[in-house]
């Protein structure tokens, strides 16, 4: 019986050996191949179908919409500096440093106005119903997300933020 | 000197003989260690250690052990690239992200 078992055990663990190797190699395989395509709108390609001449189209819109969010990341975070600095050393809440976060929130605000006019600008260079798709699925990652987390903190805290 | 008995069918050479056959004498509590042995061998450990030994008789066939062999090469394969692209599916959509929508946003 104790030979039969070790038979058994032995089986068992080989097959196991066997089934995760092949796992991680095929994985590894996958991961490597597509990890040599360092397109940023490659997901776009595949997730939305697109063809050589709407890709075009899509390189041209992100080429020209990069610039304008630098641009603006820049100035966040010159805002945040200062920020920072009028913060700094104070243990409470200044005027200036209130003058600094509404500017800062501002900033935000447009930057984040500037990338959801990309995204509308992005779906309407597709086709109807992938254009569609692609501005919800968008702002579900973006604003979305910022929405979720604010969701989550009003729940955990008991508070409930524009409420009657 | 004595003439030698030659015949098979000697009656009385035959009794002898028999007599003279030792019978080794049975050793202590023979018949209770029979009985003993033939009830293990109906109890379910003794099913369970057939069954073990036919399973593991039945792992130990070339034919068995090349097709398990095979089943888990191509399972292990297939999951692993199911896996592996849904990672990349995942990372390409977190590169697109990041590239249009900086992090102080989301």
């Amino acid at each position: 019986m104790k030979r039969s078992l070790l038979i058994l055990v032995i089986a068992l663990l080989a097959g196991s050996a066997l089934f995760a190797s092949s796992y991680l190699m095929s994985r590894r395989v996958c991961e490597t191949c597509a990890s040599s395509a360092t397109d940023n709108l490659e997901w776009l390609r595949r997730e939305f179908h697109l063809d050589n001449a709407e890709m075009e189209r899509m390189r041209q819109l992100h080429d020209g919409y990069l610039p304008k969010c630098a641009a603006m990341c820049e100035q966040i975070a010159a805002k945040k500096q200062e920020l920072d600095a009028a913060l700094a050393g104070s243990t409470n809440i200044t005027a200036v440093a209130k003058q600094k976060l509404t500017e800062l929130a501002l900033l935000r605000a447009e930057c984040q106005a500037q990338m959801l006019q990309h995204f509308v600008e992005v779906s309407q260079a597709m086709p109807p119903e992938q254009g569609r798709r692609y501005l919800a699925e968008m702002e579900r990652l973006t604003v979305g997300e910022h929405e979720q987390t604010e969701e989550t903190m009003s729940d955990h805290h008991g508070h409930v933020h524009g409420g009657n | 000197m004595k003439p030698e008995n030659t015949d098979p069918n000697d009656a009385r050479l035959g009794s002898l003989l028999r007599e003279a056959r030792a019978t080794p004498s049975l050793p202590p509590r023979f018949r209770e260690g029979v009985w003993r042995r033939i009830e293990e061998s109906e109890t379910p450990a003794a099913a369970q250690l057939n069954w073990l030994d036919a399973l593991a008789a039945w792992a130990l066939r070339p034919r068995f052990a090349l097709a398990a062999a095979a089943i888990l090469i191509c399972a292990g394969s297939i999951f692993g690239a199911v896996q592996g692209t849904q990672a990349n599916h995942e990372n390409a959509q977190t590169r697109y992200v990041t590239s249009v929508a900086p992090n102080s946003l989301r």
